[in-house]
């Protein structure tokens, strides 16, 4: 039997993870993140690529190629909706490709993105084409994410 | 831990509204499930539903006088409308995790704007009815992450 193939994206600012520190992982690294997961992935029975960029068109590229080879996809995509250059069509044609569309997408954040807004505003425009979203549990955000995402590959 | 999950409207119909959205298990199903992973870490989870969106209200004024550990809710409809709900779980200090079966942002564009989610810990969405007993297997981790911290 194959282990299941789990593809982890972590886009731009994410090398650097020392701002999160209401985590109980202090300082927090990219490091202990991707340690942590390979811990979950591992007690699943599941094979993890972890891959990090701080480059957009990096990040849109590994989307496409990595679909390809991947069961299933968790991204972190981060300030995709403020940032006013990234390209979120470029994003959302290669989340929704044929590739990915039978396979769980989930994208999770590490802080509750809904915090910044002022006063009560539509939030930011997040997971268009993704299957799940998760936000605001540190590294758990990823840690319940595979677990979801386990169980989803291992009931069809 | 003491734990409430709070459910609101029509969740009481799951398993039988719109299968295809929501999945075939039915609300006394998952309710099984988180009370039973509940009870492999020593919690007490009391799990409740309600149509009624006062009644949600005084449950969260309940958890703010007990002194809950977590509210994970699912305020359905209400999470696009509540300013009550909203004004409630902004006075509760202990853990919240805002729940979705389904992915709201997917959806039609009057479910994409959530009066919870600014005032919770976290949200977690589009999971189906297994994210309920996922979230509650995670909070022994985040309580105990807290303590350590």
């Amino acid at each position: 039997m194959n282990n299941n193939k789990l593809l982890i994206i972590n886009g731009p600012g994410l090398s650097d993870l020392s701002n999160f520190n209401d985590y109980g992982y202090e300082p927090l690294t990219l490091e202990k993140l991707q340690n942590k997961c390979l811990e979950t992935c591992k007690s699943l029975g599941m094979e993890l690529d972890f891959f990090q960029t701080d480059d957009q068109a990096s990040l849109i590229k590994k989307i496409a190629e990595g679909a390809a080879e991947c069961d299933a996809l968790i991204i972190n995509p981060v300030g995709y909706s403020h940032e006013s250059t990234f390209d979120l069509d470029a994003y959302t044609s290669n989340i929704k490709s044929d590739t990915l569309k039978n396979k769980p997408v989930i994208e999770v954040h590490i802080t509750n993105i809904f915090h910044d807004n002022e006063g009560i505003s539509e939030p930011v425009i997040v997971s268009k084409s993704g299957v799940g979203f998760i936000c605001g549990l540190g590294v758990h955000s990823y840690e319940l994410a595979i677990r979801s995402i386990h169980e989803k590959l291992n009931h069809n | 831990m003491n734990i409430y999950v709070i459910n609101g409207p029509n969740i009481n119909l799951l398993g039988t509204r719109e299968p295809e959205i929501y999945g075939s298990e039915t609300l006394d199903d998952i309710e099984k499930k988180c009370i039973e992973q509940g009870l492999k870490d020593s919690h007490s989870v009391k799990f409740m539903q309600s149509n009624y969106e006062g009644e949600i209200v005084e449950w969260i004024q309940h958890a703010i006088k007990e002194n809950i550990d977590a509210i994970v809710i699912n305020a359905a409809a209400y999470t696009h409308t509540s300013i009550a709900i909203h004004d409630a779980l902004k006075s509760f200090s202990g853990f919240k995790i805002e729940l979705h079966i389904s992915n709201p942002h997917l959806r039609e564009s009057f479910r994409h704007v959530s009066y919870i989610s600014p005032v919770v810990d976290a949200v977690v969405a589009g999971l189906g009815p297994s994210g309920y007993s996922h979230v509650i297997q995670l909070l022994t981790e985040l309580k105990k992450q807290y303590n350590e911290a």
